[in-house]
């Protein structure tokens, strides 16, 4: 079952633009080798990857994710930050 | 069993989503957005979405309460306008006004809220009145 | 008397089904409504459309409150692939809901036919710029840049007002407790919602759910794409678990255990990535 579920959530994720963030491996307590193995392969990954987006985006309250699309397709009308820029969360919409 | 649908409009705020009341044996269960509506087009917000809950709320208010020393009491409403009369008196007495603010509600008609707002300007004399739908 | 008015009459004559779900014209507005023998003459007024609600749904309501109660209602293909699934999940019993199947019109999002009403329109220049256009198919969306893909779907999910439109409408979304209400896995108190794990938590319990009807991206103010989301996970269900969502009686993937393993874990994201 998790490997169905996980499997699942690394496909779904990727087709996110998340990929290889998340990994699932099964290493029993006599395998102290393939742990070793494993973490360092996906500290390495995870290395090469860098910090998630979502994080420097900040879960979309800091101006990131407004504005980092717009810098991409060089969207002038739109540059303005809609969002305020400490971050504060916005209630009531 | 008897279900039946009714469409309405969402009475929350100003917008005037169409929405569509889902009632089974009388009793209201569920609030749809109506598809056809001009004004939402199949979508509402989640107070629209929720029309249906307060209908049945064991929280709703349905009779006057007085509050007396801290705690509210039930009271009939010949007693609940003379003591709101005579404590407003009072107030605008002591205080003028503009001490006084009328808060309406969309939950009520077009016609209520005239009367409240005729209400606060004509016989106390402020203009302090708001709705809840002043978005 | 159209060939379906005729029917429906029949059926509630003959006792067939108690109650039976379809559409007349109200106000100028196509709304459900309830057909019933007590009011048997409102049959004349039967329509099939063009609106399109999940009558399932109301169905469920009913058969949870009269578990006895035979119900009819008009079905196209998007209500036969929800009853099928609210079957499997056990909120209509087997012969419960008998349908009368209307054909919608033709669209070419699907080989046999959809609803051309749901269909989405083409994103405008904004969207078509920041955002993930609904009417692309998954190989456009895939064939993305990583991270210009997620920019887009961030773009989407931080205009959400999580309004619940998209769980409120959706016809297979049955359950009593919802994660998207649980404080300790979706933040209160702010908008947009935590994104994108309020969107990611409804699309994991779409998986072996979600029949493609749309009714949710028809429902969303803040027109995301969320179809087009749920379009991949079902499409992650088919190649994984070769599971066909609404097709048939079986159990989806998750809700059963299987006897053997047939997958092994994803490797590590290879080097050649970079
Ligand atoms: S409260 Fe929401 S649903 Fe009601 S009219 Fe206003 S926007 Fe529409
Ligand atoms: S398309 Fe949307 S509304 Fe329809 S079954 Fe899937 S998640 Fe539910
Ligand atoms: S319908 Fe759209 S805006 Fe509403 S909660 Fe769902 S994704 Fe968010």
């Amino acid at each position: 079952m998790t490997l169905k579920r996980m499997t699942f959530l690394q496909h779904l994720l990727a087709f996110l633009g998340l990929e290889g963030r998340l990994h699932l491996e099964w290493i029993s307590s006599a395998e102290a080798q393939k742990f070793v193995a494993t973490v360092t392969g996906f500290t390495e990954t995870i290395r090469r990857l860098g910090p998630s987006p979502l994080r420097t985006a900040s879960l979309a309250r800091s101006e990131n994710v407004l504005t980092a699309p717009m810098r991409r397709s060089g969207c002038p009308g739109l540059s303005q930050t809609v969002v305020p820029e400490d971050g504060t969360k916005i209630v009531n919409g | 069993m008897d279900l039946k649908f009714v469409p309405s409009i969402c009475s929350y705020c100003g917008t005037g989503c169409g929405v569509l009341f889902e009632v089974l044996d009388g009793e209201l269960v569920g609030t749809l957005p109506m598809k056809t509506h001009p004004v939402n087009q199949g979508k509402l917000c989640i107070k629209g979405w929720n029309l249906h809950e307060h209908i049945n709320s064991p929280l709703r208010l349905k009779h006057p309460l007085l509050k007396t020393f801290g705690r509210f009491t039930k009271v009939d409403w010949g007693k609940a306008v003379d003591v709101t009369a005579h404590r407003l008196k009072e107030v605008i007495a002591a205080h003028g006004p503009d001490s006084v603010g009328v808060l309406v509600s969309a939950k009520m008609t077009n016609e209520e809220n005239y009367l409240a707002q005729k209400f606060a300007r004509a016989v106390i004399g402020t203009n302090n009145v708001d709705h809840c739908a002043r978005l | 008397m159209t060939p379906i008015q005729q029917q429906v009459k029949n059926w509630l004559e003959e006792k067939r089904v108690d109650i039976f779900l379809a559409y007349r014209i109200l106000d100028g507005h196509p709304l459900p409504h309830a057909f019933t023998r007590e009011h048997i003459e409102e049959t004349a007024e039967l329509v099939t459309g063009p609106a399109r609600y999940s009558l399932e749904k109301f169905a469920t309501h009913i058969a949870s409150r009269y578990p006895a109660a035979r119900i009819g209602m008009v079905a196209r293909d998007c209500n036969q692939r929800a009853l099928n699934v609210l079957r499997v999940w056990n909120q209509l019993k087997d012969g419960q809901v008998e349908t009368v199947p209307v054909t919608c019109c033709p669209s070419h999002l699907h080989h046999h036919a959809d609803c051309s009403y749901l269909e989405p329109h083409p994103a405008g220049a904004v969207k078509q710029q920041l955002g993930q256009a609904p009417n692309q198919s998954l190989a456009e969306v895939e064939a993305q840049p990583a991270a210009e893909r997620l920019d887009r779907w961030l773009y989407e999910f931080q205009k959400c007002i999580k309004c619940y439109g998209c769980r409120n409408i959706c016809p297979v979304c049955f359950c009593k407790e919802c994660s998207l209400e649980h404080a300790e896995l979706i933040g209160t108190g702010h908008l947009p919602p935590d994104i994108p794990i309020f969107h990611l938590v409804r699309a994991v319990h779409m998986a072996g759910r979600c029949v493609d009807c749309g009714l949710c991206e028809d429902a969303c103010p803040a027109e995301i794409p969320l179809r087009l989301l749920y379009r991949k996970v079902n499409a992650i269900v088919k190649d994984l678990f070769d599971y066909e969502t609404g097709s048939g009686d079986t159990l989806p993937p998750f809700s059963i255990l299987g006897d053997k393993p047939t997958m092994s874990p994803m490797p590590l994201l290879a080097a050649a990535q970079e």
